[in-house]
């Protein structure tokens, strides 16, 4: 029965995103209306804190806001060092590391919402037949650069803006810049039907320019994501914010060497995020800054155990060639799945 | 302690109530804070505004002759803090404690219960308001149903609902009045279930919209009830924000939306034959 329903990694996974997609950003249904009743406000995922439905909400709004009020204001007023600056933001982190330390990077790829809601888009691309783009030689190299994006969103919007804006270098409108860019506040609250995020606030300039910035990779992440796997991960702070303690993680991806790595090179045709460590490197180089532990390259890999999913000492899942023989016929590695294609029965020609 | 302060503001009471008379059995004038200009209700503000101290704040009761203000934390406990001129700093349970905090102001002669309540959110930690919402606190009790969530607020054009019980038990077909700091006065009836659905009006002036440290204005809320020969009236009274749209565009929201989605288009092209990755 089990086997029927999930016969493969990728079906487990969906499963899994969806019953996250529900949890993220409807879940107050289940665990309650109030913040106290919350799953946790340090959650590793994009699960937005404006949906006013969800069921926990993401660690870089409360990052944004400790450094803005508490940590900022702490320094101007000199005083209640541990108790108003370090304290809040290392118990910040704490709760954060308590939930990344269970599942690592895998939140990126099995529990964010809008790491689901961007396959969904892409799904609905390779159903349509758009042909896909890829972030490497031949086609948008120069996207390639992006890598580095993420770092500098993490520091410049989730640290160091609010920060300036707590000390009050920086004006207001800037306390939690990160918020007002992220397209999963868009997406998640027009889930619950509430518009009111996707209108752009005209307050003032920075608030203006924000809102019209983060509408603007919405929509590009919506038409782009028909093209490329998940555009908006790539510069996602949050899988830079999760990089910083993928190596704390018990949860993690493991490669060994096999002759035909970098030359088949389907681990990273499968990959969403086209990364190319995958097939090139193998040990700790593989498991790269991008990898969101989503598993298609262990799926797609046609060598017995050379790609590994494990946390700690068990592995939850290994790649084998029989395996590899069985997805690829129902699901290419790019992700497009074959047409079914209906033929006459042999002979049946006779009995018309 | 909280017994000889009630039988003190009893007593009090009744020698004004005996001085001059009034409607409803409600106490007269003497003894109280000057009302509100906005309304003559029974109110708890806040003094210097909302925000502040994360583990303390100083309430003002205006319109109600009450010595001491009740506050009950989520954690279940209570505690009173006398009123002087400028009215009571309350604090959170425990400073660790934080969350919704009820707060509460209580007159009382023999034929009138006053009560004037609203709720103070610690900025720390604490307990969800669950709990402290379902114990019973006064007789008749305005209680939200739910409060709005910690970054969340009343706001214009909003429908909020609020529970009406008596001895904790529901109260249907009662008519609970709003009035508001803009000006906005009205009435609605609770239902079989004793709730009241409230539309917040949206009456803030167009120059006191948006922004992120958004204005707010006061509402209250008022319920009577009469019951063994007493009278009770009740209010709950807070803040309310302009509605979000007033500082929004959807229009501008969708232009840009617009412009990221034609930013991609290009993306949609095909790849050149020769740049095609052979099937695997």
């Amino acid at each position: 029965m089990l086997k029927a329903l999930f016969p493969t990694l990728s079906r487990v996974r969906f499963a899994v995103q969806v019953v996250m997609l529900f949890v993220t950003v409807y879940g107050s249904v289940l665990v309650g209306t109030y913040m106290a009743d919350k799953l946790s406000n340090n959650l590793p995922a994009l699960s937005c804190a404006y949906d006013q439905m969800n069921g926990g909400y993401c660690v870089l709004i409360p990052t944004q806001h400790i450094l803005h009020h508490r940590i900022g204001e702490a320094i101007v007023r000199a005083q209640q060092l541990t108790f108003g600056m370090v304290l809040p933001l290392l118990m910040s982190f704490v709760a954060f590391f308590a939930f990344f330390f269970v599942l690592g990077k895998a939140f990126c790829g099995w529990v964010c919402p809008l790491g689901t809601l961007q396959e969904i888009v892409g799904r609905v691309g390779r159903r349509f037949g758009i042909g896909l783009r890829r972030l490497e030689d031949g086609d948008l190299v120069a996207a390639r650069r992006v890598r580095p994006v993420k770092w500098l969103l993490l520091l410049g919007l989730v640290f160091l803006l609010p920060l300036l804006t707590g000390l009050g270098v920086t004006p207001h409108a800037l306390g939690n810049p990160y918020c007002d860019l992220c397209p999963s506040r868009i997406a998640t609250t027009l889930l619950t039907g509430n518009t009111e995020q996707l209108a752009v606030h005209l307050g003032d300039g920075w608030s203006f320019a924000l809102g019209a910035t983060g509408n603007t990779i919405i929509g590009f992440m919506l038409i782009g994501g028909l093209a490329i796997r998940q555009p908006f991960c790539r510069i996602c702070p949050m899988l830079a914010f999760n990089t910083l303690f993928q190596r704390l993680s018990p949860c993690r991806l493991v490669k060994t060497r096999h002759a035909n790595c970098g030359t088949c090179r389907i681990c990273t045709e499968a990959c969403p995020m086209d990364i190319p460590e995958i097939s090139l490197e193998d040990g700790r180089k593989a498991y790269s800054e991008d990898c969101t532990l989503c598993g298609r390259c262990a799926e797609y890999c046609p060598q017995d155990g050379t790609i590994r999913l494990k946390w700690g000492p068990l592995t939850l899942f290994s790649s084998q060639r029989n395996y590899y023989k069985t997805k690829v016929q129902r699901e290419l590695p790019d992700g497009t799945v074959k047409p079914v294609r209906f033929v006459r029965k042999p002979g049946s020609a006779d009995h018309a | 302690m909280q017994g000889r302060l009630l039988l003190i503001t009893w007593l009090a009471m009744a020698g004004v109530a005996q001085a001059a008379p009034h409607e409803h059995g409600v106490p007269a004038a003497e003894g109280r804070a000057k009302p509100a200009a906005w309304s003559a209700l029974p109110l708890l503000l806040p003094v210097g505004g909302r925000g502040g101290e994360r583990d303390g704040a100083q309430l003002r009761p205006v319109g109600i002759a009450a010595s001491e203000l009740l506050v009950f934390a989520p954690d279940g406990s209570q505690k009173s803090y006398p009123v002087d001129a400028e009215g009571a700093r309350i604090r959170s349970a425990a400073p660790t404690q934080g969350n919704y905090h009820w707060v509460l102001a209580r007159e009382e002669t023999p034929t009138h219960v006053g009560i004037a309540s609203t709720t103070w959110y610690f900025s720390n930690p604490g307990p969800a308001p669950a709990k402290l919402l379902a114990r019973q606190k006064a007789e008749l009790e305005i209680t939200p149903s739910p409060l709005p969530r910690e970054h969340g607020s009343y706001r214009e054009s909003e429908k909020w609902r609020f529970a009406v019980l008596f001895m904790g038990q529901a109260l249907a077909g009662k008519s609970l009045r709003m009035e508001t700091e803009g000006g906005s006065r009205s009435v609605v009836q609770t239902d079989q279930n004793g709730i009241a659905t409230v539309l917040f009006p949206r009456d803030f002036a167009a120059s006191k919209g948006g922004g992120h440290g958004r204005p707010k204005m006061n509402f209250v809320l008022a319920v009577e009830h009469e019951a063994g020969g007493k009278h009770y009236r009740t209010t709950f009274n807070h803040t309310y924000t302009p509605d979000a749209d007033r500082n929004r565009s959807l229009a501008w929201g969708g232009a840009f939306l617009l412009v990221g989605m034609l930013g991609a288009v290009p993306l949609l092209r095909r790849r050149a034959a020769n740049n095609q990755r052979p099937e695997a």
